[in-house]
This record gives structure tokens, C-alpha cells and sequence, in this order.
């Protein structure tokens, strides 16, 4: 047992970045794709969340002082920061990672011939919603590995549940048969999506109100940008933080707060590809396998929810909700962390209720202001556990005992995630 | 001169790798050393649309729009058998071929 305990220990005084390289390496082993794409995958793996952590340190010493200055001036308690994709770093990170992977293959192939469900789990890199839950949960009963994977399990098959629910819309919708989309937020903005529109489609005057994708798209396209949109939320942010300060300094301050954010928006989501660059030639022979297993009935072959968002009205209801959303968290008593990165993931909930809208750009927009509020929420009360797990693979340890806060929308804010982890909260 | 191949998608994270990967095996396989495959955001395709070495896009989504170049759907790289796959990786060495 003292051997066990330390060379446990051992492994995972490693690091976040050499730990997924091994994991990765035995799962290409496992998965018989060779010596060589198993090695090349695990370190192209280390070296993205190495990266991701790079960035997320540029962002924190640039806006924690920014929030911080917001919080004495106004009184504005927006104090955490935002760093939304960072969470796949926890998801590929965290040690249960690999046992998490195995055990939703195996559960999701029973549950298949079993015919409890008809959605493939083959997307594995989205397997990282439910990481990052099973990451959090793992945090918060204080290192406890297998209630993280049995939480991140649970999250994992009710996603292919509500694939199930959403799978024809979007496959007529998109015009892509036999697909499936159970990545967390995105499939359950669909489900909430059903009843408010039924709700919207009979109030008369909003009914039939809408608007052009085109020339939204035309007019302001420039705003879903990433980098674009990160320097105006920098420098609106650095106004209010440096905004009465002291001459050139205060808009020196000001420019360079803008910068990084506009880094933070454009660089966070590469290095999420360059950990995605090394996972999926892993993880694409198991596909295969599967795939050719369960040729023969009806499957939803699980993809990613990048596929939904080939419609116009997708971007321009996006372009809309942007402001709107950090407006409204600005104003929400109570909400503690004004949205940046986690506005990344606006476009994928927008593809994934425009097919309910039946690309009704107004109706889009509605349905995602509410969708969001729980997010602003949920995120900030369940802030101390995503932090922490943060905290337990030794990144931001020194920032973090200093007070600093780090939150998301995907997954921090995540709905159903939210119960699944109040629960196993209580076994903490 | 080389050729370029650009395999697009909605985040650039994970399907475009998809396809990528695919696509990169069969071009080494087949013996084309002179073709570049890079993955790309669907936002991002204006500043490759004017490049003269541009042959083919290959697209994660269902796209409203049509280009100069030919265009391929690249779904079955998601969802296909491996037959279907195939299939789609010939019509994409066909077009290598003629460009």
C-alpha cells in the first residue's frame, strides 16, 4: 500500500502535460494504432495543454488586476475570471481521464446492444465535457477518482439520451443523415429550446418577426471575430478598471488590457486543436471498430457540435447575443463573472437551436438569453470546485492562494452538470 | 507547384482533424509529396479562396455558398464505413490528378 500510495503519488508529480503523454501513449497502445501515431498523438497532446495553460496565465496577469481595480472603484463584484476552453485542460488532465474514456466505450456499446439507445459515443474528443465534470466532481470530494469518473459517466450517458431526442432534427436540418450530437451544453440548449419556442410561436407579433442573416452578417460581422470581439471586451473592461487613471498610463493600460484579451480569444481555442490534433488519430481506429460493429442497425454516429453551424442564421444570432449576454451579465445581482471566453461557445448553442427556430435569427437570440441565465449562475456558485481542480493539477497554485477565482460557461455553467455535481457534492 | 487542399470546419478543433488525418494518409500512401492539407475555420476560407495553388475544399458542414474550386462534403470521413470512405479519399485523388 505505501508503495502504491507513492508512486501515485510519483505519477502525478509529473504534471498535468507529461501525465496525459503516458496516459495517451497506453491508450494507442491499447487501441493498436502503432508505436508511432501513439507517440506522436501523447506528446502533440502534452504540448497543447501545456500551451492552453501558457495562454491562461497571460490572461489571469492581465485581467485579475483589471477586475480586481473594477471590484474597489464601482463595487462591481466580477471577480472571477473567465477562462472558459481552459476546462478541457482539466477534462485531458486530470488523472481518471483514461479510466473515464474505457468505461464510456464499454457502458455506451452495452447500452447500444441493449438498445437503451441508438447515439455511438464515437466523438471521443467530446468525451471532454464530461471529463471536465468528472474533474470538477474529483475535486470537490478531495481527490476522490472513481466518483469523478462515475460523475463524468453519468453526464456522458444522458448526453447520448438527448442525442437521441435531437438526432432527427438536426439530421433534416443540416441534411446530414445518420448523425448524432451529444456534446453537453449544446444538446441541451436544444431540449430547452422546444418548449420556449412552442411558447414564442404563439405570441402574435413575435411570431413572425425576424430578421436578415445576411445583413447582420454584412454590418457587423466584424464583432464574431474572436480577436476583434476580445479587444473591444478588453478595452470596454479596461475603462471601467483604468479609465480615471492617470493620463497616458491609464490608456497604455487600457490598449494593452485590450491585446490580451484579443490573445486569449484567438490563441486558447488553437491550443484546444493542437490537444484535439494529438487525440483524435488516437482515438479514430476504436472508431472505426465501432462503426463497422453496428453497421447494420439504426445508430446516431455521434460528431462534434462543430457541425451544426454551417447556417447563416447561426453567426448572425451569435453576433447579436454577444453584447446582449455581457450586458445582462453585467447587470444580474448575483452573477460574478462577466462572460469573454465563454462566449466562444455561443455559436454552438446557436447551431444547435436554430434547426427548433427553423433559422428565425430573433427567435435564436431569445431563446439564448434565457438559456444563459442558469449559466451565469451556476457558474458562479460552483466556482470553488472548478478552481480547485484547477488547483489540484498544479496550475495558477500561487495565484489561486492569493484569492483568484477561475470560472466557465462550458463546463463550469453547465446545467445538467450542475445537478450531477451538487449531488456528488455531498459525498465531499 | 504544390497543391492545397483545405478541409474546413466550424471550430477547427476536432472534425477538420478528422478529415485531415484521413486525407494526409491516403496522399502519403499514394506517393503525392507536392500536397499540402490544412485545416482551417469556415470564417477564416476568404484569404485561401485567392490562392492560385487552391484545388479542392473539403467541408465539415453543410455550406450555403459555392466557390471557384471543387467542393467535397466531407461527412463520411465522420460517419462513413470504411467502403464510404474510401470512396470519397478516390474522388479527392482524382481531383489531385487533374489539377
Amino acid at each position: 500500500m505505501g508503495f502504491l500510495s507513492t508512486s501515485v503519488g510519483w505519477f502525478l508529480s509529473l504534471g498535468s502535460s507529461v501525465i496525459v503523454m503516458i496516459v495517451l501513449i497506453i491508450l494507442g497502445l491499447i487501441f493498436r494504432v502503432g508505436w508511432q501515431k501513439a507517440v506522436r498523438g501523447g506528446i502533440t497532446t502534452g504540448v497543447g495543454l501545456a500551451g492552453l495553460f501558457l495562454v491562461v496565465n497571460v490572461i489571469i496577469s492581465a485581467l485579475q488586476p483589471a477586475v480586481a481595480e473594477m471590484a474597489t472603484r464601482f463595487g462591481l463584484a466580477k471577480t472571477i475570471v473567465d477562462v472558459n476552453w481552459a476546462d478541457a485542460g482539466i477534462a485531458w488532465g486530470w488523472p481518471g481521464v483514461a479510466g473515464l474514456i474505457v468505461s464510456l466505450l464499454v457502458v455506451n456499446v452495452l447500452m447500444v446492444v441493449l438498445k437503451l439507445t441508438k447515439t455511438l459515443w464515437t466523438d471521443v474528443w467530446s468525451y471532454w465535457h464530461g471529463s471536465a465534470l468528472a474533474g470538477f466532481v474529483w475535486a470537490a470530494t478531495g481527490g476522490n477518482v472513481f466518483l469523478g469518473i462515475l460523475a463524468g459517466l453519468l453526464y456522458l450517458v444522458a448526453g447520448s439520451l438527448m442525442s437521441d431526442l435531437t438526432a432527427k432534427k438536426y439530421q433534416e436540418f443540416n441534411d446530414m443523415p445518420g448523425i448524432g450530437v451529444p456534446c453537453g451544453t449544446t444538446v441541451q440548449a436544444s431540449l430547452f429550446a422546444m418548449p420556449v419556442v412552442w411558447v414564442l410561436d404563439r405570441i402574435p407579433g413575435l411570431k413572425d418577426w425576424d430578421a436578415s442573416p445576411e445583413g447582420i452578417k454584412k454590418r457587423f460581422g466584424l464583432v464574431g471575430e474572436p480577436g476583434v470581439l476580445g479587444f473591444i471586451l478588453g478595452i470596454i473592461i479596461g475603462i471601467f478598471a483604468y479609465g480615471t487613471g492617470t493620463g497616458d498610463l491609464g490608456i497604455a493600460k487600457i490598449l494593452g488590457l485590450g491585446m490580451n484579451v484579443a490573445v486569449m480569444m484567438m490563441i486558447l481555442p488553437r491550443m484546444v486543436s493542437i490537444i484535439a490534433e494529438g487525440i483524435v488519430p488516437i482515438t479514430m481506429s476504436i472508431v472505426q471498430y465501432m462503426r463497422e460493429r453496428f453497421k447494420d442497425r439504426e445508430i446516431y454516429v455521434a460528431v462534434d457540435c462543430a457541425v451544426l453551424l454551417g447556417h447563416p442564421a447561426v453567426m448572425a444570432s451569435t453576433i447579436i447575443l454577444f453584447p446582449l449576454l455581457v450586458l445582462l451579465a453585467a447587470v444580474l445581482p448575483g452573477v460574478q463573472m462577466l462572460p469573454i471566453a465563454s462566449l466562444a461557445v455561443v455559436p454552438f448553442w446557436a447551431g444547435a437551436v436554430v434547426p427548433y427556430t427553423k433559422g428565425n435569427v430573433i427567435k435564436t437570440v431569445i431563446v439564448l438569453l434565457l438559456y444563459a441565465i442558469p449559466f451565469m449562475y451556476f457558474s458562479t456558485m460552483l466556482v470553488d470546485s472548478q478552481t480547485e481542480a484547477y488547483k489540484m493539477m498544479g496550475q495558477f497554485t500561487e495565484q489561486i492562494g492569493q484569492g483568484l477565482k477561475l470560472g466557465s460557461w462550458d463546463m463550469g455553467g453547465d446545467i445538467l452538470g450542475f445537478f450531477i455535481r451538487i449531488f456528488f457534492g455531498l459525498f465531499s | 507547384m504544390s497543391k492545397l487542399i483545405v478541409v474546413a470546419c466550424g471550430a477547427g478543433i476536432n472534425t477538420s482533424t478528422i478529415a485531415e488525418d484521413s486525407i494526409k494518409e491516403r496522399m502519403a500512401k499514394d506517393g503525392f509529396t507536392d500536397v499540402e492539407v490544412k485545416r482551417i475555420l469556415m470564417a477564416d476560407i476568404e484569404g485561401y479562396l485567392s490562392r492560385s495553388d487552391l484545388i479542392l475544399v473539403v467541408s465539415m458542414m453543410k455550406i450555403f455558398r459555392t466557390f471557384d474550386v471543387p467542393i467535397i462534403q466531407g461527412m463520411p470521413f465522420l460517419i462513413g464505413s470504411q467502403a464510404e470512405k474510401d470512396t470519397l479519399l478516390d474522388k479527392i485523388v482524382d481531383i489531385v490528378k487533374k489539377a
